[in-house]
């Protein structure tokens, strides 16, 4: 199991990567329709949401790419971490003020904030985690690393 | 954990995150359809003649449980903007709903024979926020005038006013 691990990691980093890369695409090309859903959970004062709908989906996008080619692998696992850890306060928070709205985080388009949406990012979250510990760092081109390493 | 190795992650994480605010916020200058740096809040329509006005440009506004009231004397078109399984509780009055947005925006073009007249688009309460989602998608279709009603199905029901189930 040991010797399968590195192997492992590198399937879990191509899997979350192309989750953020996904989730990304529509938002990059949509940043009005992010910013309304993030509007609707009523937790961004100011107006400040347009910014963040500018910012956070490019984010997404690179840490993606990140951690597919391995690029930056320790920042973009903390990033994922820290970007789902938020998001599942965020759907919470939702439902337990009884937000009837769309999540505007997912992989389909037009999906509502449940407990369900929670438990898939908790699911991420534990991959961005085990990519975080991962023991060997293996297929990574920057920080350089070999195969023997 | 040595210190050199928190640094890296600290420096890995900076680097990320200031690629992605300069990405995002010049994709944002050069876009031809650049959204605004602080989003702007709807207008509140204050007179119940705007109902039937015609406009030059598109606009999405606002209006109140009053203002509901006196564009649905006026006869305006409401759109419910619920998801389907909370519509069997019931509707206000002539309000029309449709999951597609493609055979709504069909629907609303033929009932008011065209895109110019307004109408109005609502959800369940203050927070449900799918009535402002559909207003803009609306737009996209080209119409011109929308309004959104933000107290919805919630405020309408709690002032006693009238509602029609479909069956």
């Amino acid at each position: 199991m040991n010797k399968l691990q590195p192997y492992l990691i590198i399937l879990i980093r191509i899997l979350l990567g192309a989750i953020f890369i996904y989730a990304s695409y529509d938002k990059i090309l949509d940043p009005g329709k992010f910013a309304r859903d993030i509007a609707n959970y009523h937790i961004v004062p100011f107006g400040l949401e347009n910014i963040i709908a500018l910012i956070i989906p490019w984010l997404e996008l690179l840490i993606g790419i990140g951690l597919i080619i391995g690029v930056m692998v320790d920042g973009a696992a903390l990033i994922s971490g820290g970007l789902l850890a938020l998001f599942i306060v965020l759907i919470a928070q939702a439902i337990l003020r009884g937000f009837d709205i769309e999540c505007g985080c997912a992989l389909k388009e037009g999906q509502l904030v449940g407990w369900d949406k929670i438990l898939e990012n908790l699911v991420f979250l534990g991959a961005s985690f085990l990519v975080w510990q991962r023991q060997k760092k293996l297929l990574e081109i920057f920080p350089k690393t070999t195969l023997s390493d | 954990m040595s210190s050199i190795s928190v640094l890296n992650y600290k420096k890995q994480i900076s680097f990320y995150i200031v690629a992605s605010l300069l990405v995002g916020l010049i994709s944002n200058v050069i876009r031809t359809d650049a959204i605004p740096w602080i989003s702007p809040p709807l207008k509140v329509v204050e007179n119940a003649d705007d109902a039937l006005l015609i406009l030059s440009d598109p606009q999405i506004r606002e209006i109140n449980l009053d203002m509901a009231k006196s564009f649905h004397e006026k006869g305006l078109l409401f759109v419910d903007a619920r998801a389907e399984e909370y519509l069997a509780e019931g509707m206000i009055p002539g309000a029309i709903a449709n999951d597609d947005v493609g055979m709504l925006s069909e629907q609303i073009e033929y009932l008011l024979s065209g895109v110019e007249k307004g109408f109005v688009i609502y959800c369940s309460d203050d927070d449900c926020g799918s009535s402002e989602e559909l207003a803009y998608e609306l737009q996209d279709f080209g119409f011109m005038n929308i309004f959104v009603f933000t107290g919805g199905w919630k405020s309408w029901t709690e002032a006693g006013l009238d509602t029609e189930v479909h069956e």
